[in-house]
């Protein structure tokens, strides 16, 4: 008897343990697929669903909320996508979130990406219509790849051109390739760049170093001397008694020029003051202008 | 020719005959519970550490070795979901089965069979026990309902084992490890997998039974009746295993 039951508790725990194990998965799994817990229902229409499956992942700014729980053709241009999503997540999807069904990696599964609407419409209710947007489809991709191809073809063919006429034709760029005599004389030049450039080079140290400076230095203070001897010069020149005459007319016609100039500003003066009065006393500008023709000629 | 294409005939209507008591007493009293329990002890209880040790290798060494093919994808992050769907889809309830076709089926076999070669199931008769409903009911129905349990354990280890496997070449918390293999599972991959391995119970059971049921006179029998209950029953699993994929792959 004592046997017997030694080796029932052993039997119990061994059957328990697998039946915990085996029911602990299939409800990690089915929670996995929200069958159990609290959730709600969302519908979505799409033209194509572009290979969305049931039990597809639903994403919500990136996290799994739900799965895909059907999808039917309701008529021959759309398809209705049925949800099923976690309640706790329903107070942050807004009536203006948008569906759209996406990759989830390179080569996974499609995936259900719920985009969230703004943040002061009201929150989804059950069973309710979401708006989406079309997915990406591989056939767009590939179109505008081969647009692209096709453009990098004839750009390919141009370069091509142009690479030709580069080493066959008579052009500069051509001649910069293959003529010697042209190349040399380009080397020519830079040598010549060079030397000019070495010149120059040693200038300028010189001007650093100090000789050349002081040399200009003192250059400059000649100049100086010898200008303000000039000056001098200048003078004894105006007090001499054969220059001064003309010093003195110079001077003359000088005033003369200015006397000449305030007088004519003295003229135009009173010639506009007459303007205006006469344009306050006669309505008609063509007697006033007559008027002032008249002054000018007095 | 002719004689043992009627030999296979023969074989083939006892077989069935077989199996056609063995649901006839299945379902009448009087209950064999007390041995019916001792059976599901000896074969499941005392099976665990040979079928714990297979599963754990099995997951370590699957896990090894699809490492190099994933990594020339890239894909390593998926080692863990498919470790653990091949596990629990095939290798696990095969390796299982076929474990316990090699200690239980010929283990059955060589104890009937030498209590038919000794006429203690005659004794057994005459005593008024019906010994078909004694041994080989409790037998069966203990391999049946024993070897899904033993499975359970396999995947579970096996896993257990595919994540020391993922852990020696990269560092995977154990969280996360099986929350990827959770997120890789669906019940299409668990339910029709357990299924098959009731068949599998079933038939390791069945086979054993009748190989030593039938045993000829002789101390030789016994050991020929050991040793084609393992072969009969090896095949039978492979041969139900393909047919339960088969029909999986139809229906779903």
């Amino acid at each position: 008897m004592k046997k017997e039951s030694g080796f029932t508790w052993k039997l119990g725990m061994f059957v328990i343990i697998g039946l915990i194990l085996f029911i602990g998965t299939i409800y990690f799994v089915g929670k996995q697929k929200n069958l159990f817990g609290n959730t709600f229902h969302l519908k979505a229409q799409f033209k194509t669903v572009s290979g969305l499956k049931e039990g597809n992942h639903v994403r919500f700014s990136g996290i799994n909320i739900g799965t895909v729980n059907g999808i039917e053709l309701i008529t021959d241009t759309s398809v209705l996508v049925d949800l099923i999503i976690k309640k706790n997540v329903q107070k942050f999807i807004k009536t203006d979130a948008v569906a759209r069904i996406g990759y989830d990696g390179l080569m996974g599964d499609k995936v259900l990406t719920i985009t969230p609407g703004t943040g002061n419409a009201k929150t989804v209710g059950d069973n309710a219509l979401i708006t989406s947007k079309s997915a990406v489809e591989m056939a767009d991709i590939m179109n505008s790849l081969k647009t692209s191809v096709d453009n990098a073809g004839i750009i390919t063919g141009q370069l091509a051109e142009v690479s030709f006429k580069i080493n066959n034709g008579n052009g500069a760029l051509s001649k910069l390739i293959s003529d010697d005599g042209f190349s040399n004389s380009i080397k020519g030049t830079l040598i010549n760049l060079q030397a000019s450039t070495d010149q120059f080079a040693k200038f300028t140290t010189n001007l650093n170093n100090g000789a050349l400076s002081s040399k200009l230095d003192s250059t400059m203070s000649n100049l100086q001397s010898g200008t303000k001897g000039l000056s001098d010069n200048m003078d004894a020149v105006k007090n001499s008694f054969l220059l001064r005459g003309y010093f003195k007319k110079q001077k003359k016609a000088e005033a003369k020029k200015k006397a000449d100039l305030k007088k004519a500003a003295d003229l135009k003066k009173r010639n506009t003051l007459k303007d205006r009065i006469n344009l306050k006393t006669k309505d008609i500008p063509n007697h006033s202008n007559l008027n002032a023709k008249d002054s000018i000629k007095q | 020719m002719l004689i043992s294409l009627k030999n296979i005939f023969v074989n083939a209507g006892h077989v069935t005959l077989f199996t056609g008591r063995f649901f006839k007493e299945v379902l009448r009293p009087p209950f064999e519970i007390k041995e019916f329990l001792r059976q599901c002890y000896i074969i499941g209880y005392k099976s665990l550490p040979l079928v714990a040790i297979t599963g754990f290798i099995m997951g370590l060494v699957l896990t090894l070795q699809s490492r190099p093919t994933l990594a020339e994808f890239g894909a390593e992050s998926w080692l863990p979901g498919m470790v653990a769907l091949s596990l629990i889809r095939e290798i696990a309830p095969v390796i299982t089965a076929l474990i316990c076709a090699g200690k239980i089926a010929s283990g059955i076999g060589a104890e009937l069979g030498s209590m038919k070669v000794t006429e203690q199931i005659d004794a057994m008769e005459v005593s008024a026990i019906n010994p078909y409903k004694y041994l080989v009911v409790t037998r069966v129905l203990a391999t049946t309902l024993m070897i899904p349990v033993l499975v359970v354990f396999a995947d579970a280890i096996g896993i257990y084992g595919g994540y020391v496997g993922v852990n020696i070449h990269s560092d995977l918390n154990m969280f996360r490890y099986f929350q990827q293999v959770l997120d890789s599972l669906d019940f299409l991959d668990i339910i029709p997998a357990t299924i098959k391995t009731f068949f599998f119970g079933f038939f390791i059971g069945l086979i054993g039974c009748y190989k030593g049921f039938t045993a000829a006179n002789g101390t030789e029998s016994v050991g020929k009746a050991a040793n084609e209950a393992v072969v009969a029953a090896s095949l039978t699993i492979f041969i139900i295993d393909m047919l339960a994929v088969q029909i999986t792959d139809l229906f779903f």
